[in-house]
């Protein structure tokens, strides 16, 4: 299904009264089937996006409506997997994974088999009865993948969810998010602040202004799937890399002008 | 070198022990050389030698028994009620409001000087220990319980949502536990209260009832200064079989909060 966003706007009030908008005039379809990468400085409120397609924060005003279904319910369409992974710590990896179908009344036997499923999937067999905090980042990461992909929902929203692994773990995640996307086909919307990131998962990148965050250019990215990390050194992916990098780069420092003239305001 | 390191490990290993040993042999020495009178500083040998005396006439398990037992019916008693309120402080705004203002004042309030009116309306009997303790045991369960459920990680509640569940079912399947190793640590707070309240009741109220702290004021009331130390040695027994357990406890129901 498509996601339809219209002119969001995000307004945060903060604790003085004073208004910070985070997001503006956000107007874009997000393609049933594609991979979608949202790309730009902090605070451009691209996490807050996500969010806002995902019913978990809801716009100050416009409109997110999902194409091609009548269920105006957004949360049930998509599922979230967080930057911070936000595991259930007394929940061993396999009950972590069996959360949302334990919620939805699912048999213990069923969703104990559809959690063995997905486990294999994201690679961690055996780690059944770990807890979270005995795993490593990118091992926490893929329960974090398996506990969404289990809901089986069209959409599946990531914040940033490589943004605190290492470099190496970095990329056997994006491989194995590569391999899981091919495999499943969902509608991805990616929040990243990395644009190699961006352009070897994504079919298009949103590149955002510095607050407020606006659309500021969509870059289609042509390259062939299957995806691999080798892709990287090639011409084509160096051309989109300079171009989002070009784009990037005048917001990034804007946003930084900006936090320099609040720290000096304040001092 | 690794020789050096393994005795260093050894070494590390027996230094407890060993200043306990030759702490022990000191104060044998001492009071057997400086002819201490006992009424004063009784030998350690003496000390074994009334616990062993104690044991044997029973008197020892009688009051150890009727402590422990006090112990627990005054810290379950605080446990449930404390759980119980805690919860539904941190879950409900409403509730929070009226019972804060209680627990902000009486919290401050050391609990042993209720002892004068626990006596007045309770008499001097179990009532009143069990009473006394579960109501010093009642506040640190209480704060600690609501702590842990207003502290709950505001991600995980969100991620339960975004998963399906309910407000129940995230209150349930995400709030209580989360707030489990807050509330154990408000436990482990309370049951050491619970042990000092005991003893302190049974030193003031009637003397028929026994326990530790009665067996403690009466030896003495009459000087038997080797049977005061014998109690404080199973007392600190005790106390320490007692936290020790509670640990071991809290790790097997909750092993996941060891590795935070």
């Amino acid at each position: 299904m498509n996601i339809r966003v219209e002119n969001v706007r995000q307004v945060w009030e903060s604790r003085d009264g004073s208004q910070v908008v985070a997001l503006d005039g956000f107007t874009h379809t997000f393609k049933s089937g594609r991979f979608s990468c949202i790309l730009g400085p902090s605070g451009c409120g691209k996490s807050t996006m996500a969010q806002i397609v995902g019913g978990i924060e809801t716009a100050t005003s416009g409109t997110v409506t999902l194409e091609g279904t009548d269920s105006g319910k957004k949360g049930s369409s998509s599922v979230m997997v967080w930057q911070s992974q936000n595991l259930f710590p007394w929940r061993s990896v396999l009950d972590n994974v069996a959360f949302g179908p334990e919620m939805a009344g699912m048999s213990r036997r069923e969703r104990t088999e559809r959690a063995r499923d997905l486990i294999n999937l994201v690679g961690l067999k055996g780690f059944e009865r770990h807890f979270p905090t005995q795993l490593s980042g990118g091992m926490r990461q893929r329960v974090a993948l398996a506990r969404a992909l289990i809901m089986d929902r069209p959409i599946l929203l990531m914040d940033e969810p490589f943004g605190a692994l290492d470099a190496q773990t970095k990329i056997v995640m994006q491989e194995e998010l590569m391999r899981i996307f091919d495999a499943t086909r969902k509608t991805v919307i990616f929040v990243t602040h990395s644009i190699d990131e961006a352009i070897l998962l994504g079919d298009e990148v949103i590149v955002m202004t510095a607050r407020p965050g606006r659309i500021k250019e969509v870059i289609e990215v042509d390259l062939p799937r299957p995806r691999s990390i080798e892709m990287v050194s090639t011409p084509a992916f160096g051309a989109l890399f300079d171009r989002a990098f070009h784009l990037i780069r005048d917001e990034v420092t804007k946003a930084m002008q900006e936090q320099n003239a609040k720290a000096g305001a304040l001092s | 070198m690794t020789k050096r390191r393994a005795k260093g490990r050894l070494a590390e290993k027996i230094l407890p022990a060993l200043s306990i040993v030759v702490f022990l042999v000191a104060w044998q020495l001492f009071v057997d050389i400086r002819n201490i009178p006992p009424i004063y500083l009784p030998s350690p040998v003496a000390i074994v030698r009334a616990l062993f005396e104690m044991a044997e006439d029973g008197t020892l398990f009688y009051n150890l028994g009727a402590t422990l037992l006090r112990i627990l019916v005054g810290f379950l008693l605080a446990t449930v009620i404390g759980i119980f309120f805690g919860i539904v402080m941190g879950m409900s705004r409403l509730f929070e409001r009226i019972v804060d203002p209680w627990i902000a004042a009486l919290y401050p309030l050391p609990k042993i000087s209720l002892i004068p009116l626990l006596i007045i309306w309770l008499g001097t009997g179990e009532a009143y220990k069990i009473v006394i303790s579960a109501v010093t045991a009642f506040f640190p369960i209480v704060m600690s319980t609501y702590a842990g459920v207003r502290q709950v990680d505001r991600g995980l509640i969100k991620a339960a949502e975004d998963l399906g569940a309910n407000r129940r079912q995230a209150q349930i399947s995400v709030v209580l536990p989360a707030a489990i190793p807050t509330i154990f640590a408000g436990l482990q707070l309370g049951m050491g209260v619970t042990i000092i309240l005991v003893v302190a009741a049974e030193m003031i109220g009637g003397s028929s009832s026994g326990g530790m702290g009665n067996l403690l004021i009466q030896a003495g009331q009459v000087m038997e200064t080797e049977k005061v130390f014998a109690a404080l040695v199973v007392l600190t027994l005790m106390g320490a079989f007692i936290m020790k357990g509670q640990q071991w406890l809290d790790r097997r129901l909750a092993p996941w909060a060891n590795y935070v």
